[in-house]
């Protein structure tokens, strides 16, 4: 059975979604952290599903690309993590709230 | 045979310059262990020759021009152009990391040994958003976007003795990579409606073909705006910015507010007017109401701040509003000469809040600046130019900036949102008088704030350019209008 292009486009889809309410719902800042990164992998599976129905490299090579800003993310993000875990002992983005007005 | 990939290195020498000025100054920092001076004079030293390489590519436009061959500003195989937009929003980018560089100077010499890696996260940053707006490939614009935006996350929580710092930056870092998700999915979609990437190819693709099922693209735009307006504090996604521009070390949030305005509005110029121009109908009119609610969201929100920085943070919402009534003017001219103006009174206004409250310090209460023009009658009286400029007063830059783009959404039909635009400059203008009322009518308590010679600068020179760019502001409002994109 062949899967057609859309299928992976709707997958990709309901996980950018996924992402995005858990990024809105979710209060531990790592978890907000993974869900940034399901919303980019949503991203690449649709470069590659579209770059593939098209019949076209561009697309599956700028995954390469989404891929190393990813990384770069997670090293910034976690490093700003640890710096706050060291501080305060929490991982909670509700504790987070000196800043306010 | 394998042909060698035609390389133009003018169209990026100006970025190659400062990365490599960045490398050096963390070498010689781990090496030499230098003077921050020293450091200071080797950016200096970057920053110089990378104006100087921006000019040879500004002749090099001309040239083009001239000849009638614009073929030869598209370089690396159509991944970067080097047309008057990039040229002029590369101009602004650079003059805003002088300014901001000076106006933060303190506070880098403050970090000690880590003032390197701050200068070196400038330029970096500087790098990224300056391939961003000279980028003519949608994946391309991603990797500016995000060299750019990382650099400022770190930059955002460089000051570890403060607990605000570490908050503004994680802040900063997730609400900024979720915009960054919106944006690079909405690139995604765009391609797969299109099976174009390139800025170019795409409006030759939209010129050429009438997409019968467009609701893959139609997502695929807003969610590129959605995106775009993270990065600009549009409202309703500017929740982020009072908090950052309040949390992160005062000595650099001018600069990073500057620069992120600039590349964004850059980008989000260059991806609707020039690859989508034929889809206006779709976004339109979702720039449109993005813009009338950052006005209003900004103008009124600024009311009740008692803080001065997130009082500027507000104020940058509408401001944002205020620039997207000129992407909605559709003319590049309004938006550029809005973009370099407001860019020069923000860092200008940044400085001042450094002179008054410190560059390292969180606290910027409204109450410090009672009474200053008793205090500090030069700096009170900058302040109060640089506050009506951003409020539009005419003879002040920002009067002939507004005008022009409302004069732009107007003739392109948008009547209710220069009507919007007018009355949210009146409530803009009551808070940015609360502050003049709070320096010249109230009793000084204490004493005046030491001035640092390059804070003094840069207050002075963006006071000088607020004035004169309102009473002669010909050169400049001719420099943007023959920034064209290609």
């Amino acid at each position: 059975m062949i899967v057609s292009a859309g299928y992976y486009m709707a997958l990709a889809a309901a996980l950018f979604v996924i992402g995005a309410l858990g990024m809105l719902l979710r209060r531990n800042v790592l978890v907000m952290f993974m869900c940034i990164e399901l919303m980019l992998n949503a991203v690449n599976l649709t470069l590659i599903s579209a770059g593939r129905a098209l019949n076209d490299l561009n697309g599956q090579v700028a995954v390469f690309f989404i891929l190393v800003v990813a990384a770069a993310e997670v090293v910034v993000g976690l490093a700003i993590i640890v710096a706050i875990f060291r501080r305060r002992s929490t991982a909670s983005i509700d504790e987070l709230s000196e800043l306010r007005g | 045979m394998i042909t060698p990939p035609e390389v133009s290195w003018i169209a990026i020498a100006p970025d190659l310059i400062l990365a490599l000025g960045a490398a050096v100054v963390l070498l010689v920092e781990v090496q030499w262990k230098p003077a921050a001076r020293v450091l200071g004079l080797v950016t200096a030293f970057s920053l110089v020759l990378a104006v100087g390489a921006t000019l040879l590519q500004k002749l090099a436009v001309e040239d083009a021009m001239l000849a009638a061959d614009p073929e030869r500003l598209v370089a690396f195989s159509g991944m970067i152009l080097m047309d008057g937009f990039a040229v002029f929003s590369r101009f602004a980018l650079l003059g805003a990391t002088v300014l901001g560089v000076l106006t933060g100077w303190r506070y880098i010499e403050g970090l000690g040994r880590r003032g390197a890696e701050a200068l070196a996260l400038i330029m970096l940053a500087t790098v990224g958003f300056s391939i961003m707006v000279a980028s003519n490939n949608l994946v391309m614009m991603f990797l500016g976007l995000e060299v750019g935006s990382i650099a400022l996350y770190v930059l955002a929580g460089m000051s570890r003795e403060r607990p605000e710092s570490d908050e503004a930056a994680i802040k900063y870092f997730l609400l900024g990579s979720f915009a960054s998700a919106f944006f690079v999915y909405g690139v995604a979609l765009i391609y797969a409606g299109t099976g174009k990437l390139a800025i170019l190819d795409i409006r030759a693709f939209f010129d050429q073909f009438i997409v019968t099922s467009p609701t893959v693209i139609y997502i695929g735009i807003g969610l590129v705006i959605a995106g775009l307006g993270f990065k600009v504090s549009a409202a309703p996604f500017h929740s982020w910015a009072p908090d950052v521009y309040q949390g992160a070390p005062a000595g650099v949030v001018g600069y990073m507010a500057a620069v992120a305005k600039i590349a964004g509005f850059a980008a989000m110029a260059r991806i609707l007017l020039t690859a989508l121009g034929d889809l206006d109908s779709i976004w339109l009119p979702i720039v449109a109401a993005l813009a009338a609610l950052s006005m209003f969201v900004g103008s009124t929100l600024a009311l009740v701040q008692g803080d001065v920085r997130r009082m500027l943070a507000y104020s940058g919402v509408a401001h944002a509003g205020f620039i997207m009534t000129g992407v909605v003017g559709g003319e590049t001219q309004g938006i550029l000469f809005y973009l370099a103006v407001y860019a020069v009174q923000l860092l200008g206004a940044f400085a001042v809040v450094v002179a008054v409250s410190g560059a390292s310090g969180a606290r910027s209460s409204i109450d410090d600046y009672r009474g200053l023009a008793r205090r500090s009658p030069g700096l009170a009286g900058s302040f109060t130019v640089l506050l009506l400029g951003m409020a539009g007063l005419p003879l002040t830059s920002g009067f002939i900036a507004k005008f022009g783009v409302f004069t732009d959404a107007w003739n392109s039909g948008y009547e209710w949102l220069v009507v919007v635009a007018v009355l949210a400059s009146v409530i803009a203008f009551a808070f940015y008088l609360r502050i003049i009322v709070a320096m010249y009518m109230d009793e000084a308590e204490e004493e005046a704030p030491a001035l640092v010679p390059t804070v003094r600068w840069v207050v002075g020179l963006a006071v000088v350019a607020t004035i004169a760019w309102g009473i002669f502001p010909g050169s400049l409002l001719d420099l943007a209008a023959n920034a064209l994109a290609l």
